[in-house]
């Protein structure tokens, strides 16, 4: 069965419809919202709620964008409320990144890049989320998720030289805020 | 090419294939100038650590979970509305309420209270018995009728006039 005709069933109060729509953007609704939190249960939750709010906005949906578009809309703006509820990290916790990075002696090499890695994965997802949401969002959308510029003016409703300028305009505050962060820790700015 | 302009560039490879010649130009650029390298080499390592990233699966029984919330929200959906229209409605009746009876106090004109001959006569600083005194002096019985008969055509009730 088409979407459309699906969407258009769940409309009507089918929730067999609705199940199948479900399971088929569960995941993708989810990894967006990982990506920016981190965090399973978090992310569990706020996926959830994009999907109660989808169910009761079904009969405001007039086709005008495609479904996942739409859906994807209502995740972007659910995440955003979360972001800002929650409230951007004002500095980022020394402590955190540290203490995933303390070496002991006796470390194989193996061993010791992992650690290297996981701090740098930490590092940057924690920057990640001290970026407004604007910037963290359309840097979630392109580079975690990797959806194309088309897809991505869809959902956040802006013009593709919109996403273009925004997206670099995020990674570069990103570069910058991870320079600053790692010259304050002991005036080395190689990164990780 | 500058170094605003490589950045621009290697930032847009990252998304497409640049064209020959301004690929050429950023490896250029890139080969002569370490501060770009450096550039470069970060956003790479930002990208690869985003572009890489290890996402678990959802919880378990997502859909499941998903069914019982939304029948709950349905539940108690018509309760919220009952509510909210409730504080709308309350509020909004007593300031009608509040609004109608200023409205009758202050912008309806006041009945004037009716006086009596005597209450008027009184007001007057007149005696009220004096019309009565003249009345039942009058000898001529023609003239006392007609007296009274005038007098009575006050009454509202027809049943308490005179009539000889």
């Amino acid at each position: 069965m088409e979407e459309k005709e699906l969407v258009q069933l769940a409309q009507e109060g089918s929730e067999e419809a609705f199940s199948v729509l479900v399971k088929k953007y569960e995941k993708k609704v989810f990894n967006l919202a990982y990506g920016l939190t981190q965090n399973r249960e978090a992310a569990d939750d706020l996926a959830q709620e994009v999907f109660i709010k989808a169910c009761s906005g079904l009969p405001r949906f007039h086709f005008k964008s495609e479904f996942g578009t739409w859906l994807y809309r209502i995740a972007v703006n659910q995440i955003n409320d979360y972001l800002r509820k929650k409230g951007r990290m004002k500095e980022i916790s020394l402590e955190t990144v540290q203490e995933k990075v303390v070496f002991q002696e006796d470390d194989i090499l193996q061993r010791e890049k992992a650690q290297v890695d996981e701090q740098r994965r930490t590092l940057v997802h924690k920057i990640l989320q001290s970026l407004p949401p604007k910037y963290s969002l359309i840097l979630a959308l392109r580079d975690i998720q990797g959806y194309s510029y088309g897809e991505i003016s869809g959902i956040l409703k802006v013009s593709p030289g919109t996403v273009d300028s925004r997206l670099h305009r995020a990674r570069r505050m990103l570069r910058e805020r991870l320079g600053l962060f790692l010259s304050q820790r002991g005036g080395n700015n190689e990164m990780p | 090419m500058r170094c605003r302009k490589a950045e621009k560039s290697f930032l847009q490879s990252f998304d497409r294939a640049l064209e020959a010649q301004e690929k050429n130009e950023l490896e250029e650029h890139l080969r002569s100038c370490t501060r770009c390298q450096n550039k470069e080499k970060e956003y790479r390592m930002i990208l690869g650590v985003l572009r890489e990233e290890e996402i678990p699966d959802l919880l378990p029984h997502f859909w499941e979970r998903l069914q019982v919330k939304i029948q709950e929200r349905r539940k108690v959906s018509i309760l919220p509305l009952w509510q909210k229209w409730s504080l709308r409605v309350i509020p909004g009746t007593l300031v009608l309420i509040l609004v109608l009876a200023a409205a009758m106090i202050f912008i309806l004109p006041r009945r004037q209270e009716e006086l009596s001959q005597s209450e008027i006569l009184l007001l007057q600083n007149e005696n009220p018995l004096l019309e009565t005194k003249n009345l039942l002096e009058e000898k001529k019985l023609e003239d006392k009728n007609m007296m009274l008969i005038f007098t009575a055509m006050d009454e509202k009730e027809s049943s308490r006039r005179y009539f000889p």
